[in-house]
């Protein structure tokens, strides 16, 4: 291979400091045949781990586009280890598309032998931070590579929890050297439930860690007495606090891969565009701003 | 007074009944509940297993859901999780036992031929997500000498199945797929049985009515039988161009040659 290819195979498989979307099925015949501008893509890794046109049109995809493989049942917090056989057929997706990145979840899901088809709470303990970086480190040997964890949406605490979850997080990049993907609607979901201060949270996370930001959607939900509980329902465009706290976040971390996720009621790609070109904008002034304390 | 903190392995067991069961004995003394109970917090967690596990039966079994209905579907499918919730992270996996479910399940009672409506949409998923193999070239075949041949035992593609059912499930199926009402009520539930060939092609997979004969011959090679042993299943078949189709479709991947053609 030349020098040239070679450095468009490279274009082709690291994720840039760009806005991407996330993929789903019903995109995929567009995007084969109208090769949107989107700077690269991300799928669920659950969603591509048997044979089939599924996976053929993600290797077509992958031919055009770099891909993130995100994973939402590894099971990162289970205390009865990871699912070997799942574990070998996430490594086979891996082998296959050559993802720039691999990212799955600070939570568990499966419990008693069965998939709980959630991303579930933690409590923030000495012992559930010991288990999450042991399959942290376990899933990093298997794959022969770095992960990036993301931080979760969460309805619930646990009252024997003893560490913020920011400083779990932190612990767990520390321990593992795993990197982190900030999920900043999660962390403005999780902060309103809570009552955290979602700033704060951001202030905590090592920069140098962060690999890759995720922005979505969330939905308020109505209880009765006037009380309310975010929910992260990937349902809608990204609220205007949650691009405030974006804003922050790239202010703090510099540029970093973006990611627009929409999982429910999927819009037409050109309202996911629209929400990455959003994003872009944003990425872009982070540039400008690192390029001037550069230069000063 | 506060709860004595279980271990993480104790907490996961309580929030897995929790959510399959729908008993929160072991969990919510946990919780914090400043503002929201327990209980509150823990229906977000609920309403997201029971959806995401019901939309994943529905892609499944689509003619299923479109024959009894969104509301019965679900009120079948609520019942059927909390018996089987699933065991992989694979939802492509989860939902093969929803044939034999419904054919216990009394409110489905009356609908005798939805159990072998599943039964075939099950094998039609399974076609759907199996494992990709390159088809055996039919010219390593056609290098073989007659008696060689005779002894070739095929290892058939992971995408293929065969199914016999006691009602016409295909016609069903696609019937309801295609939401022709009139081919579906000129169905006659109880018109015998079918057997039934379910394999991905290029272009989808399919499902394709065969012969008892063929079916017999077929299920033979499938299960490793040599060519020549497989054959005898039905003599008389029009057995070559049995062959020929299945190797044009791809359905075997591979060959061996046994000592004996019996």
């Amino acid at each position: 291979m030349n020098s040239r290819a070679a450095a468009l195979r490279k274009a082709r498989d690291s994720i840039p400091a760009e806005a991407g979307v996330g993929l789903r099925f019903r995109h995929h015949r567009e995007v084969l045949e109208s090769h949107p501008a989107a700077a690269w893509f991300e799928v669920h890794t659950e969603n591509y781990l048997g044979g089939g046109s599924a996976p053929a049109c993600l290797d077509a995809i992958r031919r055009d586009y770099p891909v993130s493989l995100h994973g939402t049942g590894l099971s990162l917090g289970s205390a009865e280890g990871s699912d070997p056989a799942h574990l070998a057929r996430v490594r086979e997706v891996v082998e296959r598309v050559e993802p720039g990145l691999v990212s799955e979840h600070l939570s568990f899901s499966v419990a008693g032998g069965n998939y709980l088809a959630d991303l579930l709470p933690l409590p923030m303990t000495e012992e559930a931070l010991g288990i999450v970086c042991r399959n942290v480190a376990l899933l990093q040997d298997h794959l022969k590579r770095r992960i990036l964890v993301e931080n979760p949406s969460t309805y619930l605490r646990f009252r024997h929890s003893t560490i913020p979850e920011w400083e779990f997080l932190a612990q767990v990049t520390k321990r593992t050297g795993c990197g982190i993907l900030c999920d900043v609607n999660n962390i403005y979901v999780s902060a309103c439930n809570h009552g955290w201060n979602a700033s704060e949270y951001l202030a905590a996370l090592p920069p140098e860690a962060v690999g890759e930001i995720h922005l979505a959607g969330h939905v308020v939900k109505r209880l009765d007495g006037g009380r309310v509980l975010r929910v992260d329902d990937h349902g809608s465009r990204v609220a205007p606090e949650v691009w405030a706290l974006y804003a922050g976040a790239l202010a703090r971390f510099g540029p970093v891969p973006t990611l627009i996720e929409w999982d429910t009621d999927v819009p037409p790609m050109a309202m996911l565009l629209e929400e990455a070109a959003h994003a872009s904008v944003l990425i872009e002034e982070a540039k400008n701003g690192t390029r001037r304390a550069l230069a000063a | 007074m506060e709860p004595a903190a279980p271990s993480l392995l104790e907490l996961q067991r309580a929030l897995r009944a929790s959510l399959v069961s729908h008993d929160d004995r072991g969990i919510s003394a946990h919780i914090v509940d400043v503002g929201i109970s327990p209980a509150e917090r823990l229906d977000v967690y609920r309403s997201t297993f029971a959806s995401v596990l019901t939309t994943a039966l529905r892609l499944s079994y689509p003619a299923v859901h479109r024959l009894v209905g969104a509301e019965f579907f679900e009120g079948a499918t609520r019942v059927f999780i909390e018996v089987h919730p699933p065991r992989s992270a694979c939802l492509d996996d989860y939902g093969e036992g929803l044939a034999d479910f419904l054919s216990a399940f009394e409110p489905a009672a009356s609908l005798a031929y939805l159990p072998d409506v599943a039964r075939l949409e099950w094998a039609v998923n399974r076609a759907l997500h199996a494992s990709d193999a390159e088809p055996l070239d039919p010219r390593r075949l056609a290098a073989l000498a007659d008696a060689e041949r005779a002894r070739v035992s095929f290892v058939p593609h992971p995408s293929v199945g065969l199914l016999r059912v006691d009602h016409p499930a295909d016609l069903i199926r696609r019937a309801v797929l295609e939401e022709d009402d009139d081919a579906l009520s000129a169905i006659d539930p109880g018109a015998g049985p079918a057997r039934l060939l379910v394999q991905r092609l290029a272009t989808g997979v399919e499902v394709r009515r065969m012969s008892e004969s063929a079916w017999r011959i077929t299920a033979a090679l499938f299960a490793g039988w040599p060519l020549a042993a497989a054959l005898d299943e039905a003599p008389g078949t029009e057995a070559s161009a049995l062959l020929a189709d299945h190797l044009a479709a791809g359905a075997f991947i591979d060959f061996c040659l046994n000592e004996t053609s019996d």
